[in-house]
């Protein structure tokens, strides 16, 4: 059997595991596993600090024993894996795109359960970035809430398009009651769920106007609702491009780093 | 002779040639341990949470040192939120002095401005300029120390940001300053460079250290410049503390307040830094605002003008460097790295 290399994305709503069979000369490294488990239950039943580094319990999470461990994600600086080297996010995130694509050339936008990522990539390297700073709106832990109001699930969410409810608060807090002001108002919930979606874009598309090109790679857990990914390609007409796992990006990186390290 | 607090640089020489003693209040609001502390004592007098972090801490503070019955004010070269601070303190007994450094620099308003400041505080010009040539002596050894940080990679980012931004007051005992500023200067020349010792540091024996500069108001998390050298990179250009030092050429103090960019326009702001950036052979930029603040529009135009990897970073709350701040700063040094 092949050596395995493991990937571990920190984030702030879930953690992100991917596992990937090293590659060889002819064959680039396959991913066999994809676990997704909660941050706090991560931190909770797999996770014991030790010294100044967190221990996790991989045979408590089902994984078997890796060769090698690559960390990152909010927890990085709070936080190193024990046993496992820690790469910034970004760096993560662009490795990922570019391995999951194979694309070398594109704006990558990540909109993850607290932050919002836009990353400027030339000849597969990250040439400038922005991300959202004070504020969490336009990520998905502000869908999480308005899909908890709206009584319908993440995926129900992301169907609606059409006729979009005009909504003032991306805020994850506020936009709560002022959705409970327009159900009041008794407007449909499909157009209120549209209204969300369309809230999520507008919000981003600032963020994207200083960073031109053709495409779009979407990731992170909002790239799972079609809705923000037509709205995004309406509006910035460019092509919109969803990788088969936008959420295990991250992870996926960090397996790409722990390939070339072996390099 | 008495205590004189200060919202921001002001010409100083006015007030030591009164025989009082500046305190900038920016300076014992950041360095007191209970800063964050202040900013709540602030917002529960009512104070909005949503201003600027630094104008809540200087209510408190000078409503904590009851030795400060006059503060200097600037109504013009600052914000808005500083008209409506001084108001507030005025409702508390205490005194004001409004000084405005005219938006479009012109000199015989200025004069007139440190005419009307020289009369208020009972001194005379022949008394200011005698106090700008002892002044100017003391400015110097800061250059200098300011030139070891840049072109012998001698000084670290925090020691440049705070000499330099002591000379708001001169920790109000000119003197004291003397002393602690020749005492680093000459240890600080004995020092190994910084990229040398990276260079040990760093397991390839190849890595290079990052040059960073810093522009924007001096941070509310001074925590940054130790995290950014942890990260390999520092910082050689502190722009807003450095023009606290008045680095210019000139024996006129009307020419030397017009010159001092800060309570003027961006532009001016953007000239200087073009010239230091390159100056000093910068990677990067790190241009710091703080969260409320109208300097946070200015940063659109900086992007443009400045031809520089930026990073804009925010603060707020004088709680130390925060997580998502890391990450970000993180990303920025990989990219410039690369």
């Amino acid at each position: 059997m092949r050596d395995l290399l493991c990937g571990v994305d920190l984030g702030s709503r879930s953690v992100k595991i991917a596992v990937m069979e090293a590659g060889t000369d002819d064959e680039p490294g396959r991913i066999v596993r994809l676990e997704k488990v909660d941050t706090i239950a991560f931190y909770r039943n797999y996770g014991r600090k030790q010294g100044d580094k967190l221990v996790v319990d991989f045979a408590g999470l089902g994984l078997d024993a890796v060769e090698m461990l690559v960390s990152t994600g909010y927890g990085r600086n709070t936080l190193e894996l024990a046993g496992g080297e820690a790469i910034p996010e970004l760096k993560a995130h662009v490795l990922g795109a570019v391995h999951q694509t194979g694309l070398k050339d594109f704006t990558l936008i990540d909109l993850g359960g607290q932050d919002s990522k836009i990353i400027q990539v030339r000849r597969g390297r990250m040439q400038d970035f922005l991300t959202n700073d004070k504020c969490a709106a336009s990520s998905g832990r502000y869908l999480e809430n308005m899909a908890h109001v709206l009584g319908m699930s993440l995926e129900e969410l992301g169907c609606h398009i059409e006729d979009p409810v005009e909504l003032s608060s991306t805020c994850a807090v506020f936009g709560e009651s002022e959705l409970i002001g327009q159900i009041v108002e008794g407007r449909p919930l499909p157009q209120l769920a549209a209204g969300v979606n369309a809230t999520i874009v507008r919000r981003v598309l600032p963020l994207l106007r200083n960073f031109p090109g053709e495409t779009l790679v979407f990731t992170g857990g909002v790239a799972h609702n079609s809705a923000v990914r037509i709205l995004l390609a309406q509006q910035t007409r460019r092509e919109v491009m969803v990788p088969p796992e936008p959420q295990f990006n991250g992870a996926i990186g960090c397996c790409v780093y722990g390939q070339r390290q072996r390099e | 002779m008495g205590k004189i607090g200060l919202t921001t640089t002001v010409p100083m020489e006015v007030i030591y040639a009164a025989g009082d003693i500046p305190v900038d209040l920016n300076n014992i609001f950041i360095t007191s341990p209970e800063a964050t502390k202040r900013v709540e004592e602030a917002e529960l007098a009512g104070y909005p949470r949503n201003v600027c972090g630094w104008i809540k801490g200087l209510y408190s503070t000078a409503l904590l040192n009851p030795e400060i019955r006059r503060i200097v004010a600037v109504t013009q070269g600052d914000c808005s939120n500083t008209h409506a601070l001084m108001e507030t303190w005025a409702v508390q007994g205490i005194e004001i002095i409004p000084f405005a450094f005219p938006y479009d620099r012109d000199r015989d308003m200025l004069r007139l401005q440190m005419d009307k400041f020289i009369q208020a505080m009972g001194t005379t010009w022949e008394d200011v300029n005698a106090q700008k040539g002892r002044l100017d002596q003391i400015r110097a050894l800061v250059w200098e120390m300011d030139r070891l940080t840049w072109e012998e990679n001698k000084v670290s980012g925090f020691e440049n940001h705070l000499y330099q931004v002591s000379c708001s007051d001169f920790n109000g005992d000119p003197e004291g300053f003397v002393a602690a500023m020749e005492a680093f200067l000459a240890e600080a020349r004995q020092r190994e460079p910084f990229p040398e010792r990276l260079r040990v540091r760093a397991k390839t024996g190849k890595r290079k250290e990052i040059r960073v500069g810093f522009i924007g108001v001096p941070p509310i998390m001074p925590d940054l410049y130790d995290f950014l050298e942890e990260q390999g990179a520092r910082v050689v250009f502190n722009e807003v503390q450095r023009q606290f030092t008045m680095p210019f050429d000139t024996e006129d103090i009307v020419e030397q307040y017009r010159r001092y960019t800060y309570p003027y326009s961006v532009f001016e702001r953007i000239g200087d830094i073009a010239r230091e950036a390159k100056k000093r052979n910068l990677d990067g930029i790190i241009h710091y605002v703080q969260s409320f603040c109208y300097r946070q529009i200015e940063d659109m135009i900086m992007r443009k003008k400045l031809d520089y990897p930026i990073l804009t970073l925010e603060g707020e709350n004088p709680t130390g460097l925060d997580a998502r701040s890391k990450i970000r700063l993180e990303s920025f040094l990989e990219m410039l790295r690369d």
